[in-house]
């Protein structure tokens, strides 16, 4: 079967909000004010007050049930048209990367012309469940009609049950939170302290770098007083991160810190999509395009591979249906979960026998010039609001393809659930 | 009133309104005022708008947090110095038993979260009104010499009325088949003090309908000013940077309760009307234009 006649999606821009440490600037805001925020400053900065584009799709991870319609009503909150439809999607840190590529989709196939696609988290004003056991009482006691019933329900209360479920940042299967889980992966990979400490002091370095030329001047509202991501440290040193414990891995062999993993972070980033012709009926430059996307997924439960490393094989996979080469590109923004993934994902394609037995390839996938990885920061210096993280890569890698004149770039998230989006962004000349 | 002998008192602080209210209970028999406004204006400078105090009331009124203030946000920072002003010795009127029958806010520029704000406020336009006489509080909020702000509350005291023709807008009543319905509104018990605590207005007929009962009404009430605010939360993603909002309070909103509120455009902008939900009685009755 031949593919459908697929028409070219242009990035025209991205937008959003500085990212906030938790409990700090965004501490008395909710999922629903920062995303309206982005939104807002997007709608601003393209003159798209009172339109109707045709969709919004975004998503947060920690998200509270009242949220169902999150972007819905962000939507309504903002000065976009009232007959914006829009919808969520959740894939954890995929999130913001996942919206994109539906929306692209739609104006591929001719469904929409136009489209806001990004995501949302806060850590800050994070969703408290009932107490489980309490909960299912609470429910039973709906159910029950009769006062006998009922009374003999009351007598299940019990006073540990006032204590909340809070959300945790661990794997349903597992048990295992992220860093642990990467922790395993960074000791099977052979990841050293010092490299990671010194991608997370690059990663501080160029994203003041990028600040400091005016970068993200077109590319972030100021929120809440807050003008520049409130992790950021430009004076970040080898010899600073050297200081700190690990918090991931037990014993002499663990070398995940604060400093090389990423903090939780409160934030919202959403790009703006569209036809070639909506573009040019706007007079709103292209900025790039978005020419093919892959999503995959590994058994991180009783499989052979790490939590984070589905993005392994989904970018080979998706280089090969492009027929395009490791090197084929001019810039690679690897999200930054953690220094030690980037690393290891880098180490992977390198390695002839993981290359040979996991990828089934004769040579190996191939290396990253590191002077192309991540130019302008990423998420250990920015902070990673989980759903927030796509949208901002997007916008960024979108401004850098237009900064340089034309090129290619690749995008790379790992994602909780052992899943992974990568994506192939291009300006030509 | 001349700029010459207006007498113009700046404070260092913002009055504190539970001391304000007790002067405002004992005032009644101590000895009254001229029959005329006092020419003073009292200033209060560099009002912070500080995000977690503007965020609370945010919640409280239905708004979402924003980069910048909600329109009705000022209000709750001039409305001590208005009751400051109206419990003086030398204020005409008694400040219980006035009622707040109207206000207009005009939002000049837009107030970032985190501004400094110089508020000046004075009383001015004691005029007939059919049921009694009334007067306007007007407050304006100046940020770095400009204003920003402006809100105006026009108070009713009862009695004496002239029974002159309607000048005072009480016939605006837009006629409420004409506006939609847009929202049905579950009002609690309690918002009377959760509004309390963000705005300091503790006036005991909002707080409890015992203490509401003291003052004659049969239940605690909503504070007028949380009623437009929540109005205008509602135009949420409809409001310009710029605005006017105006509102002429009807019939009090009985707390616990529920209320319809109706919307529709008029001349580029929106009528609204809160109600009861047999649309009996208006509570509210508002515009919104840029």
């Amino acid at each position: 079967m031949s593919p459908p006649d697929r028409r070219p999606v242009a990035i025209l821009g991205g937008n959003r909000i500085p990212f906030a440490r938790r409990d700090r600037e965004y501490a008395g805001a909710s999922n629903q004010d920062m995303l309206t925020a982005a939104l807002d400053g997007l709608v601003s900065r393209f003159g798209l007050q009172g339109e109707r584009v045709g969709e919004v799709a975004a998503g947060g991870v920690l998200k509270r049930s009242r949220d169902f319609n999150l972007t819905r009503e962000c939507v309504l909150g903002s000065a976009l048209s009232p007959d914006t439809p829009a919808y969520e999607v959740q894939q954890a840190c995929g999130t913001g990367l996942e919206t994109t590529i539906h929306v692209a989709n739609k104006i591929a196939l001719g469904q929409i012309e136009s489209g806001i696609a990004g995501g949302v988290d806060t850590t800050s004003d994070a969703p408290i469940e009932l107490n489980e056991d309490l909960r299912r009482l609470l429910l039973d006691l709906n159910r029950t009609r009769s006062t006998t019933g009922r009374l003999g329900l009351v007598r299940r209360l019990r006073p540990g049950q006032v204590v909340p479920a809070l959300p945790r940042n661990e794997e349903p299967r597992t048990g295992l939170s992220m860093g642990e889980h990467q922790a395993i992966s960074t000791k099977r990979w052979g990841i050293g302290r010092a490299e990671q400490d010194e991608i997370a002091v690059e990663s501080h370095r160029r994203l003041a770098a990028a600040y400091e030329r005016g970068f993200f001047d077109d590319l972030i509202t100021p929120f809440l007083g807050l003008e520049r991501d409130g992790n950021l440290r430009p004076d970040a040193s080898i010899e600073k991160l050297a200081k700190l414990n690990p918090v991931f891995g037990d014993g002499a062999g663990a070398t995940m810190t604060a400093g090389n993993s990423t903090p939780l972070t409160d934030g919202a980033a959403v790009v703006l999509l569209s036809s070639e012709e909506w573009a040019a009926e706007h007079s709103l430059p292209v900025l790039a395009h978005l020419v093919d996307a892959e999503t995959g997924a590994v058994d991180f439960v009783h499989g052979d591979d790490g939590l984070l490393e589905a993005p392994l094989f989904a970018v080979p996979r998706l280089l090969d249906r492009n027929a395009l080469g490791l090197q084929d590109f001019d810039f690679y923004e690897l999200h930054e979960a953690f220094a030690s993934q980037v690393l290891m994902t880098m180490k992977a394609w390198e390695d002839p026998a993981f290359c040979s037995e996991r990828l089934g390839r004769d040579e190996p996938f191939g290396s990253i010039d590191r002077g192309k990885l991540n130019v302008t920061g990423s998420s250990l210096a920015a902070g990673h609001p989980f759903g927030a993280t796509g949208g901002r890569i997007v916008g960024t890698l979108a401004k850098l393809l237009t900064e340089r004149g034309s090129g290619r770039g690749l995008i790379s998230i790992c994602a909780a659930g052992g899943m992974g989006v990568a994506a192939i962004l291009e300006r030509e000349a | 009133m001349s700029e010459g002998d207006v007498q113009t008192i700046e404070l260092d602080s913002p009055p504190s309104l539970t001391s304000l209210y007790a002067r405002a209970v004992v005032a009644p028999v101590l000895p009254g005022g001229r029959d005329e406004l006092p020419d003073r204006r009292l200033e209060l400078r560099g009002a912070e708008m500080e995000a977690e105090h503007v965020a609370a009331y945010s919640r409280v009124c239905g708004f979402g947090v924003r980069s910048v203030v909600p329109g009705t946000y000022p209000h709750v920072l001039a409305f001590p110095l208005q009751m400051s002003l109206m419990t003086e010795r030398s204020f005409p009127f008694s400040v219980i038993g006035l009622v707040h029958i109207a206000n207009r806010i005009d939002v000049l520029q837009p107030i970032p979260m985190g501004s400094s704000v110089d508020f000046a406020v004075w009383a001015e336009d004691l005029r007939e009104h059919r049921r009694g006489r009334q007067f306007d509080m007007v407050a304006e909020a100046e940020i770095e010499g400009a204003t920003a702000w402006r809100g105006r509350s026009t108070y009713l005291r009862p009695g004496g009325g002239s029974d002159s023709p309607r000048s005072d807008g009480d016939e605006e009543r837009e006629p409420a088949g004409e506006l939609s319905v847009s929202a049905e509104w579950d009002i609690p018990g309690d918002i009377g003090r959760r509004y309390a605590a963000v705005s300091g207005d503790r006036n005991p007929i909002h707080m409890h309908s015992l203490s509401a009962r003291l003052f004659g009404f049969p239940s605690a009430i909503a504070h007028g000013m949380w009623t437009k605010a929540r109005c205008l939360a509602s135009f949420e993603g409809r409001t310009p940077e710029t605005f006017t909002v105006e509102a002429a309070f009807k019939s009090p909103l009985r707390i616990p309760g529920k209320a319809t509120l109706r919307s529709g455009r008029r001349d580029g902008g929106w009528a609204f009307r809160l109600e009861s939900p047999d649309g009996e009685r208006a509570h509210l009755i508002g515009s919104l234009r840029g």
